[in-house]
């Protein structure tokens, strides 16, 4: 299968944020002795190489369908990342200390794209809840970098869907402009004109992250992300405490087995109280 | 650079809502358009001959540039390269916007930045921290400041 190595090591070396890094011992493909590699996580996407100056990637693991797991090893800090299909590999890590195994653990098990959709989604609905309470309050113009009108949200809106210019205090998009919200792209959904609209802002990335998607501001209807959703989880609040008890239970695995003194620094974990 | 292809070829088996027949045409100068299975899954395009299991090839959709070719036509680029700039066809205007749309919002950074805005938003007019419930406040995937990276990063502290 092609895959654009190119591309995805641009991803790695590029400005866009970098949700965790730092050095793992990674059990070989081939031969089995473990090896330090400096592993950087971006997404649902892990890569890793010798150093962290390093061009070159040694390799990547899409983190798609796979859990994050304890794993028995002669290794300390030991977890691994284990896919169900049977055929699929496992890949063992080993972290240079508890604090560090946890942190790894819960960032790789949080990593899914379906996760970060279900928060966004979550978070969508809890803003238009908020947008009700306090209709009065002024939009603040968010000055996201990249602002762009994209076409992306012409063919895209239902008629069904409630979606932001309806909220009543937010003038039409026609009008934006006399609002001092011109730059504000967010309330102009559906009705601009097709090409002239999609100039892109003179606030853009910088020349090396031009590429960039066209990004709009999140007017994103409810009804359009579930359309992109594909999770199976209906609710963001459910996955977080699966998610929350998959993770006290791997610290309280760990416990049992005896390794470490210290009972696991529960403090540091997602608080349920 | 090692993948994990096995596992991508069973990601791209996942069901999907985007997935149908397009004309694609390969970023190389000389490539012609061809019918492909086009299918996306999280965050990556998968394309396929149609009938086959497997798929051809798979596009990363992030850090690249998607864009309206004409009513019926999008493309998406990487790296600001023509060799690396596919062009899909679709069928109709409505299927070439909804394509452009959902691979838009597919992008990983694109959901943080929403993320980002929302979390924003819903502080300034509550008063809350949304992520706060879930304890999720200080990861630095959701700050505000993230994508700018003034500082050389070192997060091996985390």
């Amino acid at each position: 299968m092609k895959f654009d190595e190119k591309v995805i090591s641009y991803f790695e070396s590029c400005t866009s944020p970098v949700d965790k890094e730092g050095y793992l011992s990674k059990k070989g493909e081939i031969k089995t002795s473990y090896h330090k590699r400096w592993c950087v996580l971006k997404g649902n996407l892990l890569f890793y190489k010798d150093r962290p100056a390093d061009r070159d990637l040694t390799g990547v693991i899409v983190l798609e369908g796979c859990t994050v797991q304890l794993c028995e090893s002669e290794e300390q800090f030991a977890f691994s990342l284990v896919w169900s299909d049977p055929g699929l590999r496992t890949y063992k890590f080993a972290a240079e200390d508890q604090a560090s195994q946890e942190s790894w653990i819960k960032a790789l098990l949080s990593a899914n794209h379906n996760y970060l959709t279900l928060l966004v989604m979550d978070l969508e609905k809890k803003y238009r809840d908020a947008l009700v309470e306090f209709p009065n309050e002024p939009t603040n113009p968010f000055t996201m970098p990249n602002f762009n009108t994209a076409e992306a949200f012409q063919g895209a809106q239902s008629s069904a869907v409630p979606s932001f210019p309806a909220v009543p205090s937010f003038p039409a998009a026609g009008v934006a402009a006399g609002a001092g919200l011109s730059s504000n792209q967010m309330l102009q959904a559906p009705t601009l004109s097709s090409r002239s609209a999609n100039k892109r802002s003179p606030k853009l990335w910088p020349k090396r992250s031009a590429n960039v998607v066209p990004v709009n501001t999140p007017a994103a209807a409810v009804g359009e992300w579930l359309g992109v959703c594909l999770g199976t989880k209906n609710e963001f609040i459910q996955l977080h405490e699966d998610f929350g008890k998959e993770v006290k239970e791997l610290i309280a695995d760990w416990s049992k087995r005896g390794r470490g003194e210290e009972a696991a620094g529960v403090g540091n974990l997602i608080d349920f109280g | 650079m090692r993948f994990n292809e096995k596992e991508l070829v069973s990601l791209s088996r996942q069901p999907s809502e985007m997935a149908a027949e397009l004309g694609m045409r390969g970023p190389k100068k000389g490539d012609v358009v061809k019918k492909r299975l086009v299918k996306l899954v999280v965050n990556f395009l998968f394309y396929f001959r149609t009938d086959e299991e497997e798929p051809i090839g798979a596009l990363l959709l992030e850090q690249c540039r998607v864009e309206r070719e004409d009513s019926q036509s999008f493309s998406i680029a990487f790296l600001d390269e023509a060799e690396r700039k596919y062009l899909f066809e679709c069928d109709s205007e409505e299927q070439c916007g909804e394509w452009v749309d959902s691979i838009v919002k597919a992008s990983y950074e694109f959901m943080r930045k929403n993320l980002i805005f929302y979390r924003t938003e819903i502080h300034r007019l509550t008063g809350k921290d949304p992520l706060e419930q879930y304890g999720i406040s200080d990861e630095t995937r959701f700050q505000v400041n993230n994508g700018l990276q003034l500082t050389p990063r070192d997060t091996s502290s985390l």
